[in-house]
């Protein structure tokens, strides 16, 4: 049941790389396609009220090792694997038709999809390791082969962080098991087991940093910003649509899950960690002069919301957190194709060049308004999903840390500022005689936009459609760590 | 007809920026570049240009002489039929100057686009105009505004609306107008100066209906020529226009109006205005070159200079607009360009689909071949101008032929600033 999220693309990915196929990118979309509406199959027959894990798989494999095929879902996972399957068929979709190489392309892609899909859904450390490590290759050759400017650099760049970031976790899985003497990866069994407080301290340091550099964190984020820029459209909308995500949910998944004690010591650090991520996110983004830079520090700001919610961890905050990872990777990912189609169409990204695109006939004015949603998405206007998300962090969290609260909700602010200079100089004023000669923007490039659009409107006005996964699983988890003060207000329930 | 050789020859080589159009424009040619591509789209462009003109004279007129000073104008669009069979001067059998030759009363096109509109449906004719499905007579009133409001662009007319006797002549109607209507002629007494000024405005409109009275006919019979193969190069047909100038140069100026069924001479023909010096370089001069700065996309700061102080520095008229933003609703060149696209003909249709985004921006096609159109339309009266004013091009003497040179170049210095399309015109990719 489960295991068809991760094999059913990773055999479409073997099957397009082998096989002569001329439709490559109808086969990917056909699989992908596939796998959402499986997705949203195992979504429907989710039990919101279970906050245990649901639809377990269970395969011995080297067990000697600790290491067994097991699989799991629970309100944290289950809202990320949706958001994993509907971004990579947006992802493919908004893809370029004449896509060099479309064989390895959609194939590595897939193989993404199944690897990420696989570190979300596995219940055993070394098994999510593996899976971890497995998206890295793909994602350095997508980088590299398929990316724009400094695509070489960016793409190493990103390796060596990740690399370093897959060292630091699996030697912090492993200081867990050695140190508590365990036989098994098997993450329910390393859950119940207690160990030193300064022990789980490193360890969950360890986690910290290798999970922070994946999100990334301020200041393990300097490989985020060349390599957003640097990837194409849709592979950025990967790697910040779901790739980040990843980040957020082992730091959760691992980090809260296996070190609560020192997670509860950890804490105010954590907020105040969180809290210098979104300002600086926020104020370095407000600097820029390409749009696609704007937009992926604009990234690391949002970012900080989650650990903002983590740290706090009332459940209402932790719901907040977990309801910001698909916000935000519904948003980043709208913001990213729409970049990318202005990039097509207009062939820069420089502020200072963008102009005018509102124009209703000579300019981009569907992609200009889907952009200004984008934007006030971001910015967290009711109605959309951005303020959804970011108000139940907000709500949450300022029982447990008020000044950190008050300084991310004017992060919010400076985002509304940035957005405002993105959208006052590309969509408004005078369009540029001397360029405006763009290409029509076509429906198969509206598509993406619309479906996400329609995405983060539906879900900004019934949010209940997105909270509702993750509310048992919040409960649970913040019961589950009992050292962190918790205020009536803050409580889910109420 | 002479060729680049005779001032070229004579005198040293122009210097100016725009030196390569001085030299056509001396060698008897015009600002526009002489290729078929050119020729076809301002020519296609006049037809089209041509048959919304062909309803904007008629109401302007019907305006002037019957709306009159109705405080309540609603229906001042709704053109009778009186006006629709109203008899060019210059097309059809009885013509003073048959200039068109077609029929005399409004082009067939016109009137089907009257019946059915854009939605091709016979609707109530109320419901035409509320759905904006209807010949934009507010192009022609802001073009009658600015000519009304920048006044003082030479000749004679203008001045006499300052007269004692032009007030005689207005006092005379509006009393007879306003007769058993003691509201309206209390408020005269009261504020005599506004109801002037009402009917200054209501001359102008006459103007400008007499002006293109004379335009509409020309366009089409150029049109026609272009059809027949017998305009083929740019210069031809800004000579056609040349030589239209001056045939229609003298015809008069007035002002009537129709008040139960008495005719009121406001401007009498017999002040002998002459079309030419009160209408048609007036025309250009405040439409083509200044009119007033657009309500577009684009905000000018008249506290930070951006608007010129001395009215007659202004230059906000189609040979320097950016037809690009314009593309929003409610600016009057727009208007015109949703005009003039019922109209178009149909290998002007086929040329504009072949280029940038086809029907979806023919609107700013269509735009930037009317500018291309207008300068032509201006070399014209630049020429007319010379021949009137200055030498021969083939003059033989080299001071006539640098008095000449000189008053291209003085032209040309309007061209100069960097809002000017003179430059972009030149470019055949410019669309």
């Amino acid at each position: 049941m489960l295991s068809t999220l991760i094999w059913f693309p990773v055999l479409g990915a073997i099957a397009i790389a082998a096989l002569p196929l001329r439709q490559s990118k109808l086969v990917a979309l056909t699989m992908s396609g596939f796998v959402l509406l499986w997705t949203l199959w195992i979504a429907h027959q989710f039990d919101f009220t279970n906050p245990l894990l649901q639809r377990q798989e269970y395969l011995p494999w080297l067990e000697p090792l600790g290491l067994n095929y097991q699989l799991g879902i629970d309100g944290l996972s289950l809202p990320l694997l949706m958001l994993n399957s509907l971004l990579t068929w947006i992802a493919i979709y908004s893809s370029q038709e004449e896509t060099e190489r479309p064989r390895l392309f959609y194939s590595l892609i897939l193989l993404v999809s199944g690897a990420v899909a696989g570190a979300f859904l596995a219940q055993n450390l070394l098994l999510f390791f593996l899976f971890y490590e497995v998206e890295l290759v793909p994602f350095y050759l997508l980088i590299s082969i398929w990316g724009g400017e400094k695509r070489n650099y960016a793409a190493m760049k990103f390796l060596l962080y990740t690399a370093l970031s897959g060292a630091l976790i699996l030697v912090a899985f492993l200081g867990l098991v050695w140190l508590r003497g365990a036989d098994s990866f098997a993450y329910e069994a390393l859950m119940g087991q207690s160990l030193p407080l300064w022990i789980q301290i490193v360890l969950l340091s360890l986690v910290l940093v290798g999970f922070g550099i994946k999100i990334p964190l301020v200041p393990l984020h300097t490989w985020l910003p060349d390599t957003y820029v640097a990837a194409s459209t849709p592979v950025a909308i990967l790697l910040g649509g779901v790739l980040a995500k990843l980040g957020a949910y082992g730091i959760f998944r691992f980090g809260l899950g296996l070190f609560p004690d020192a997670w509860a010591t950890l804490a105010p650090g954590l907020a105040t960690w969180a809290t210098v991520s979104v300002l600086y996110g926020a104020t370095v983004a407000i600097a820029q002069k390409d749009i696609k830079r704007m937009v992926a520090y604009s990234s690391i700001g949002h970012m900080g919301y989650i650990l903002l919610g983590g740290a706090a961890l009332t459940a209402l905050s932790l719901v907040g957190a977990i309801t910001q990872m698909v916000a935000h990777g519904l948003i980043l990912a709208i913001l990213f194709h729409l970049v990318g189609v202005v990039e097509a169409k207009v062939g820069t990204r420089e502020l200072d060049v963008l102009n005018g695109l509102m124009n209703p006939i000579r300019g981009l004015p569907m992609v200009s308004a889907l952009l200004v949603l984008g934007g006030m998405a971001s910015a967290g206007i009711p109605g959309l999903v951005g303020f959804v998300s970011e108000f139940l962090v907000f709500q949450g969290s300022y029982s447990v840390f008020p000044v950190q609260t008050l300084l991310c909700v004017v992060g919010t602010g400076l985002t509304a500022v940035y957005f405002v200079i993105l959208l006052n100089r590309t969509c408004f004023g005078k369009l540029d005689n001397a360029i405006a000669y763009f290409p029509q923007v076509e429906w198969r490039e509206r598509v993406p936009a619309l479906i996400l659009a329609l995405t983060i409107f539906f879900l900004g006005i019934q949010p209940t459609w997105l909270v509702r996964w993750s509310e048992s699983t919040a409960i649970e988890m913040v019961a589950a760590t009992p050292t962190v003060t918790h205020s009536p207000i803050a409580q889910v329930s109420d | 007809m002479t060729t680049a050789t005779d001032a070229q020859t004579r005198i040293p080589a122009s210097t100016h920026e725009f030196a390569d159009v001085v030299q056509r424009l001396e060698a008897g040619g015009s600002m526009l570049p002489d290729t078929p591509e050119n020729l076809m789209q301002i020519i296609g462009i006049y037809k089209a240009y041509a048959v919304p003109m062909d309803f904007y004279w008629r109401n302007l007129l019907y305006i002037a002489e019957h709306v009159f000073l109705n405080p309540l104008p609603a229906f001042k669009y709704f053109l009778p039929q009186e006006y629709l069979d109203l008899h060019n001067h210059y097309a059809g059998d009885d013509a003073d100057l048959r200039i068109w030759r077609g029929e005399a009363t409004a082009h067939p096109e016109l009137l089907e686009f009257i019946e059915k509109g854009e939605l091709n449906q016979k609707l109530p004719k109320l419901l035409h105009h509320l759905w904006h499905d209807r010949i934009n007579m507010e192009f022609a009133e802001a073009c009658m505004r600015s000519m009304f409001w920048h006044r003082g662009m030479g000749g004679q007319f203008d001045p006499y609306l300052d007269s004692d006797e032009y007030k005689a002549n207005t006092d005379r109607a509006i009393r007879a107008y306003f007769q058993g209507n003691p509201l309206m002629l209390g408020l005269y007494n009261l504020f005599p100066d506004m109801f002037l000024e009402q009917v200054r405005e209501l001359s102008y409109y006459a103007n400008l209906g007499l002006f293109w009275e004379v335009m509409a006919p020309v366009f089409f019979e150029m049109s026609d020529l272009y059809d027949e193969g017998k305009i083929t190069t740019v210069p031809e047909a800004m000579d056609f226009l040349v030589n239209g100038i001056f045939a229609i140069a003298g015809r008069p100026i007035y002002h009537h109006v129709y008040i139960r069924g008495e005719c009121y001479e406001i401007v009498p023909k017999s002040k002998g205005f002459m079309w030419l010096y009160e209408a048609a370089l007036p025309y250009v001069e405040a439409v083509f070159y200044r009119t007033s700065p657009f309500r577009g996309t684009k905000s000018y700061n008249a506290q930070a200079k951006q608007v010129p102080t001395d009215q007659t520095e202004f230059h906000y008229g189609i040979l320097y607009a950016d037809v690009f933003p314009v593309g929003s609703a409610g600016i009057p060149p727009t208007l015109l360009m949703q005009d003039m696209l019922h109209f178009l003909p149909p290998y002007l249709l086929d040329y504009y689909n072949q280029y940038c985004r086809g029907e979806d921006d023919m609107l700013i096609q269509l735009g930037i071949s009317f500018q291309r159109s207008m300068y032509n339309v201006t070399s014209a009266v630049i020429q007319a101008l010379r021949t009137a004013l200055l030498y021969p091009l083939d003059d033989p003497n080299p001071k006539h032929l640098m008095a000449n040179r000189q008053f291209f170049e003085t032209q040309l210095d309007r061209f100069t600033r960097p809002e000017a399309r003179l430059r972009d015109v030149q470019r055949q990719d410019y669309r």
